[in-house]
């Protein structure tokens, strides 16, 4: 039968690391990388001897980028496995990492998100199967088909969907690792550059470069190496899944959501009204209204209200994306589903700095992958 | 001389309007688009499982965008993109016919195929777009 991860024994984050999210570089994926993992194990308070095994998540890097970048810590022979799943290989990289510590087969464990904006084949145009319109359909015209959608069902207007990359860019403004750290009015969102239907230039996220790192550790494992205890974030669940078929006029990427969700928080055993942060996966400005209603943060069609009332502003009701999210945070690809687990791990710790969300206790981070797959994990610190 | 199909393996000519190119899965009866024999995403059925279908192009506008950036050569922006629930089952995703203004575009009106030529193409090649249906 199958089991959930409370049923292992514990996994915590015991250390976070970024190199901010940026636009293409000179910088080469191993001086990011490297930045990363340095920050997290000074974090953790640990040495790069006592880590046993390395997930390396990259979608963009080609084969095997992962030990030319971790022999410059030292060549100590830990375990390296790489990760491809599209937007949520850094969140797979992490379940992957905590799986690995909770069945006891290693006490501390890393997880790596590098990547550089490169041009790449998908493996769904080799598929031997023609499909019509897959040049003319970019990832914005996707989420303007789904804006069209929300909008005929719930009346929603262009500056509703505005004000999620108004909220969104202003909490980036704050983060010191985010790509776009601008603010903008809804006016000035709603004039900006059209992509296609409702979606102009800032509700699309930045495509660039960066790295994230978070180590895992068991109980065992933080009492071994002495590293700090009432720093580490517990993670009470990982769900994982990919797109069924759905007759479902809301989208698949919001039907896998609910699904995926529903699995991780009811693996936690808490309602989604129990979350204090939520980092989603909002590439565009739809997506967070479509998701914040399928997690059952509100009610449907209630998103444009809930968001204009401030209930999701870091002090609302819940924090959804305090680190600016995809939209200002950047989306780098490898690194992204890693960068929230270090967000939530920081808001739940307290060390947000001006972007603290008072009281986190409790924290929802969501990536979907184009696929689709989704990949949700649900963090919480000790009461 | 008959028109040139700008995908040829995903639609053609019909007897009133075109027709896509689908299977039917003879286990669990979905349509799927575009046709082929490897597997039924709903069931998993293959090969002689799934039987050609030719799939009317006709049925209802389920949304829709204009697209304000492209950066193939294939078409010029701004172009308009509908998704469409057509009759026979399956949900597509087309380009709508040159020349609509959005005013003339509701969600859940009936858009019927037609084949244009697309001044990007080849002299004589035509493709599959799709608009409201004149009554």
């Amino acid at each position: 039968m199958a089991r959930a991860l409370s049923s292992f024994r514990p996994a915590f984050v015991a250390g976070v690391g970024l190199h901010p999210y940026q636009k293409f570089s000179p910088s080469p994926y191993v001086a990011l990388g490297l930045t990363a993992v340095r920050e997290a194990l000074a974090d953790a308070g640990a040495q790069w001897r006592d880590v046993e095994s390395a997930y390396v998540a990259s979608a963009l890097l080609g084969m095997a980028p992962g030990r030319p970048m971790l022999r410059h810590l030292g060549a100590s022979g830990l375990s390296i496995t790489h990760v491809e799943n599209a937007s949520a290989s850094g969140s797979s990289a992490f379940r992957l990492a905590v799986h690995e510590v909770a069945s006891g087969q290693s006490d501390l464990v890393i997880a790596i998100g590098v990547d550089k904006p490169a041009m790449v084949e998908l493996g769904a145009r080799q598929t031997g199967i023609d499909l019509l319109e897959r040049d003319r359909i970019a990832a914005f015209t996707h989420f303007a088909l789904l804006a069209q959608r929300y909008a005929d069902a719930y009346g929603a207007t262009p500056e509703d969907f505005a004000r999620v990359a108004a909220k969104n860019l202003g909490n980036g403004a704050r983060n010191p690792y985010a790509q776009r750290r601008e603010s903008k009015t809804v006016a000035e969102i709603v004039a900006a550059p059209q992509l296609a239907g409702f979606l102009t230039a800032p509700q699309s996220c930045p495509i660039g470069e960066g790295a994230a790192a978070v180590i895992v550790a068991s109980e065992e494992g933080l009492k071994r190496l002495k590293l700090k205890r009432r720093r580490a974030v517990r993670v009470l669940s990982s769900a994982s899944r990919s797109e069924r078929v759905y007759d479902d006029d809301g989208g698949f990427d919001a039907a896998l959501t609910e699904e995926t969700v529903r699995d991780a928080l009811r693996d936690a055993d808490i309602s989604a009204g129990a979350l204090d942060v939520v980092e989603l996966h909002d590439a565009f400005s739809v997506e967070e209204l479509l998701y914040v209603e399928r997690m059952g943060l509100c009610d449907p069609g209630d998103a444009p209200r809930r968001l204009a009332a401030g209930d999701f502003d870091i002090g609302g009701a819940v924090a959804v994306s305090p680190s600016g999210g995809l939209i200002a945070m950047g989306h780098p690809l490898g690194p992204t589903g890693l960068g929230q687990i270090c967000e939530i791990t920081r808001q739940l710790r307290g060390e947000a700095t001006d972007r603290q969300h008072p009281g986190a206790k409790t924290g929802l981070a969501h990536m979907v992958g184009l696929g689709a797959v989704c990949v949700a994990h649900v963090l919480q610190r000790d009461a | 001389m008959a028109a040139q199909m700008e995908h040829p393996t995903l639609y053609g000519e019909g007897a009133e309007r075109p027709v896509l190119y689908g299977a039917r899965c003879s286990q669990c009866e979905r349509v799927n688009f575009p046709r082929q024999t490897a597997g039924c995403e709903s069931c998993g059925a293959h090969g002689a499982a799934l039987t050609p279908v030719e799939i009317d192009a006709r049925g209802a506008l389920v949304s829709f965008a204009f697209v304000r950036k492209h950066m193939g050569a294939d078409i010029a922006a701004p172009f308009a993109i509908g998704e469409v629930r057509l009759q026979g089952g399956p949900v597509i995703r087309c380009t709508l016919a040159e020349g609509l203004s959005e005013g003339a575009l509701r969600t859940g009106q009936t858009v019927v195929g037609l084949l244009a030529h697309n001044p990007k193409s080849k002299e004589g090649v035509v493709e599959l777009r799709f608009a409201p249906e004149q009554r």
